[in-house]
């Protein structure tokens, strides 16, 4: 039977429930007061409450950002962008915002250890045992046998590497990562030096232009410099020096942010990017009239039609509004790039910029000037010198392997088989900041700090309209016990003595980073300062130093378009029927920062999805597989193959699927581990003629599982293009 | 299960045991209402009534208060500046020496802290003319700070007195967005 409570006994057993709960729960002082403690010696220039501001490099990717960072009693608050850095004026991207929680991360590794690969019996050393442990390495071994692969950033390592191995006689350090196999930044540099005579990455003026042709490029995404792209695209969108507003047009076989953001978006076949500039380019010339340049003769229009999957009108189309506009602009991106015929295509996409004659002119490409010199070359390695390595490696020639800001364990194809050739490898000394896969397998992890730690340079590559390098400092004490991978490395080339200490005098990397900027004191630059202490003063006050004056370089243009152009088709390894398009977003990227939960809680720009790895596939071809949004699919590749959710996205070719990199973490911490796929299982590793990996070289096809997973996204589950189909 | 309790709550021993359960809760709330207003434990019993008397400055040890939002708590860099030339003369000055031979901080628990969504800055205040004992209490007759009542009553309370004949800043100082932004 229910009883009927009344009224009053409601009241008194409420009553008495909420004054035993006010009592019992905290309303003594432990819950009031906490404990503040104060510094034991307050730095200079601190006021207790106030904030301090310092200048500093953003080390989440390469592009070499200036920050501002906001900081109150020691602790890094906010991240924003450095005004005066003409990289990026100001702006920054989510990964720069999120670069504190790099610093908090729970994660962290917080001393130097051993361990058994795998991660088992780890031993705490000190510090001092860890730079014996280093001097030992760089001593007892030959010097061919010792190798150091770097990450893009930290450029100031990377020289002082150089230094080292130079003295030591052993091979320069290799520098490469997802950025550099993604984007195909070789196969740009060399497409470009085989047009302009330069080994470089052009500069592209889209602020100056009023019509971008980008094939491929991810530029308001993850290419290249995406903050100062997207700034200088927010200029071309106003017309601010055109007078009118900016068109973009976009070739890419899946709809990117930059897509999305583009005016016109032409969903070329994968791998056909550099065809349709070719394409693109003959019915430019025949516009322009006079004589066909050489590059162009041999193209059928009608042949290219139908290999890119784009009918001729819509090339007559685009040729009229190249040839009609005033200061229109070409730019080969990554999806053109890491193909293999990527190098052609890298070519194809430049030489349209000579057809505009915008070489060196405003709207135009050009060099950015180097304002210090790098030890070793400025370009990243290929994957064809990582081969190289793998080979050494695997021959037994390789005892002692440095690793620092490149997680090759996750980042690399899995079918180079880095994983298995380091067996091999006498011993790993791993310098990562956080438990990645690659320090999970290391013999010694030697953390270094985080970027806003650390003293360091970064040169500008691309993105600034003069030369400037970008300097780095502390901007809090460290908060653990990790320490500077470049003192490591000077201290042990110090302990080491004889004719490497003598090479390599530098007491810490303060004095390192001093001597290697010193030639800046005679160049005219945005302040400057008869000797090094007041340049360091400034150096640290606006965070690296920049030329008083804009100035690039122009590309020499002479004969460019004498030479043909190969108007080759891209291989494709066999395995199904769909076209594989791998492709970085803003916030996952490389993958190297998604152990920050702001970076996986950040939607996908197109998708919104969150947390986790997806598939975009056309809803047609989703139809024909039977398979709705959120079923869990097999991806399978001929080498590989791995399990993502399906998103239905009517923004990308039917004959192609789409798969965001970055997750699939197997450690890296409590944010990243066991989310999502790792795509470097599915690629070749099949190389183009400028040795850089064909990242679009694989068909897959899909199964399906039976499985579903709800992906967590921002848009409406009842779907923006239609009922959600349960 | 609410009407069995309910049932066991009509019997009259059950009745007296609740009545002294709810008498001793209600004392336990009595003491707890007069434990919030105990200043907490410190980690050195720090006497402002001497500092006071020989003539130190609040602001020497707070400069904060002139410049911004927070006065500041003394690093151990300004407390060894004066008490390295002074004879230790109580056990509190051993604790001290103590700190700053470990190089390690002061822990000390502030009594006058305002919620985060309160925005506070002392400069106004300093620059109004207040003095610190406004606000703080008879700071020259503590030892250790004691908590003061500062509730949001008692603040609009002296804006509206100073301000009764001032209109435009009657309004401002009164304006929930003056401290709430």
């Amino acid at each position: 039977m229910r009883e009927r409570i009344s009224r009053r006994d409601f009241l008194k057993v409420a009553g008495a429930g909420l004054a035993a709960g006010a009592v019992l729960t905290g309303c003594g002082p432990d819950s009031r007061y906490i404990k503040r403690t104060p510094y034991i010696h307050m730095p200079e220039y601190t006021y207790n409450g106030l904030s301090t501001y310092y200048a500093t490099t953003c080390r989440e990717c390469p592009a070499g950002c200036g920050l501002v960072v906001r900081t109150m009693q020691g602790r890094a608050l906010k991240v924003e962008g450095n005004p005066f850095n003409p990289v990026n004026l100001g702006k920054t991207c989510s990964r720069g915002q999120a670069s504190v929680q790099g610093l908090y991360n729970p994660d962290r590794l917080q001393q130097p250890f051993k361990q058994s690969r795998g991660g088992s019996n780890r031993q705490v050393m000190t510090w001092d045992e860890a730079v014996a442990t280093v001097k030992t390495a760089l001593t007892v071994s030959q010097p061919d046998e010792i190798a150091f692969l770097l990450g893009l950033t930290s450029d100031h390592l990377a020289d002082l590497i150089s230094e080292i191995t130079s003295a030591l006689g052993a091979p320069s350090p290799y520098r490469y990562g997802a950025f550099a196999m993604f984007e195909g930044r070789t196969t740009l540099a060399k497409a470009a030096e085989q047009l302009f005579g330069t080994a470089a990455i052009p500069y592209f003026d889209i602020g100056n232009a009023d019509y971008v042709f980008s094939f491929g490029a991810n530029f308001l995404g993850t290419y290249l410099s995406p903050v100062a792209y997207g700034r200088e695209y927010a200029k071309f969108r106003k017309g601010n020096s055109t007078g009118q507003r900016g068109t973009l047009i976009q070739f890419e076989s899946r709809l990117s942010q930059t897509a999305a953001n583009a005016d016109i978006w032409v969903p070329v076949i994968p791998g056909t990017e550099g065809l349709a500039a070719l394409g693109l380019g003959r019915a430019v010339a025949e516009n322009q009239g006079g004589t066909i340049p050489a590059a162009y003769q041999s193209i059928d229009l009608p042949k290219i039609s139908q290999s890119t999957g784009v009918d001729q009108d819509t090339y007559q189309t685009l040729a009229k509004l190249f040839t009609e506009a005033k200061h229109p602009l070409a730019i080969p991106g990554e999806a053109a790039l890491s193909v293999s015929n990527g190098f052609e295509a890298g070519q194809a996409i430049l030489a349209l910029n000579l057809l505009a004659d915008n070489a060196g002119k405003p709207s135009g490409i050009f060099f950015t000037p180097a304002a210090v010199q790098a030890a070793g070359s400025s370009l990243p390695n290929t994957l064809q010198d990582i081969i190289g390595l793998v080979e050494a490696i695997k021959a037994g020639k390789i005892k002692t392997l440095f690793i620092h800001g490149v997680n090759p364990f996750f980042e690399f194809p899995d079918l180079l088989g880095f994983a298995q050739v380091a067996q091999k490898v006498t011993q790993i000394i791993s310098f990562a900041s956080f438990p990645d896969e690659t320090a999970l397998q290391a013999d010694y992890v030697f953390p270094d700090h985080t970027g806003l730690e650390s003293w360091g340079y970064q040169r500008t590559v691309t993105g600034a309209d003069r030369a400037s390098i970008s300097g780095a400092q502390p901007v809090v004490v460290p908060f653990t016990n990790t320490k500077a991978t470049a003192d490591v490395l000077l201290a042990a080339v110090q302990a080491a003595g004889g004719n490497l200490a003598q090479t390599v005098p530098y007491k810490d990397v303060v004095e390192f980073i001093q001597h290697a900027i010193q030639d800046l004191l005679n160049q005219d630059g945005f302040y400057n300062a008869p000797d090094m202490t007041t340049f360091w003063a400034q150096w640290q006050q606006y965070g690296g130093w920049w030329a008083a004056n804009p100035g690039l370089i122009p590309p020499n243009t002479a004969g460019s378009l004498v030479q043909t152009i190969r108007a080759s088709e891209a291989q494709y390894d066999s395995g199904g029927g769909l076209y594989l398009f791998p492709f970085m977003n803003s916030p996952l990227s490389d993958g190297s920062s998604v152990n920050k939960p702001w970076l996986q809680e950040t939607p996908d720009p197109t998708t919104t999805v969150m947390w986790n790895t997806w598939v975009e596939i056309h809803p047609d071809t989703a139809d024909k597989l039977g398979v709705k949004d959120d079923d869990i699919v097999r991806i399978v590749s001929p080498y590989g193959e791995i399990e993502a959710a399906v998103y239905r996205y009517p923004a990308i070719r039917p004959d192609t699927v789409a798969i965001p990199f970055g997750q699939g973490h197997t450690a890296f911490g409590r944010y990243a581990e066991g989310r999502g796929a790792n795509l470097s299982k599915l690629f070749g590793t099949r190389i183009n003629a400028a040795g850089d990996l064909a990242v679009h070289g694989v068909y897959v096809k899909l199964e399906k599982t039976g499985k579903r997973h709800y992906l967590a996204r921002m848009e409406s589950r009842i779907g923006v293009y239609g009922k959600f189909q349960v | 299960m609410i009407a069995i309790a309910l049932q066991l709550f009509k019997k009259t021993s059950v009745k007296i045991g609740i009545g002294v359960i709810g008498s001793i809760l209600v004392i336990a709330a009595i003491a707890g209402i007069w434990w919030t207003q105990q200043p907490p434990p410190q980690p050195i019993q720090f006497p402002h009534v001497m500092h006071i008397n020989l003539g130190v400055q609040c602001l020497y040890c707070h400069p904060g208060a002139l410049r911004g939002p927070s006065p500041g708590l003394p690093t151990e860099t300004k407390c060894w500046g004066c008490h390295q030339q002074i004879t230790v003369r109580n056990s509190e000055i051993n604790k001290l020496i103590d700190y700053v031979k470990a190089e390690k901080p002061i822990q000390w628990v502030p009594v006058a802290i305002l919620p985060d969504f309160v925005y506070f800055s002392h400069r106004p205040h300093i620059a109004a003319g207040l003095n610190c004992e406004n606000c703080h209490g008879e700071i020259s007759q503590m030892t250790v700070a004691r908590p003061q009542k500062m509730n949001m009553g008692w603040c609009l309370g002296c804006h509206r007195t100073r301000y009764a004949n001032d209109p435009v800043m009657l309004t401002k100082l009164t304006d929930c967005e003056n401290c709430h932004k």
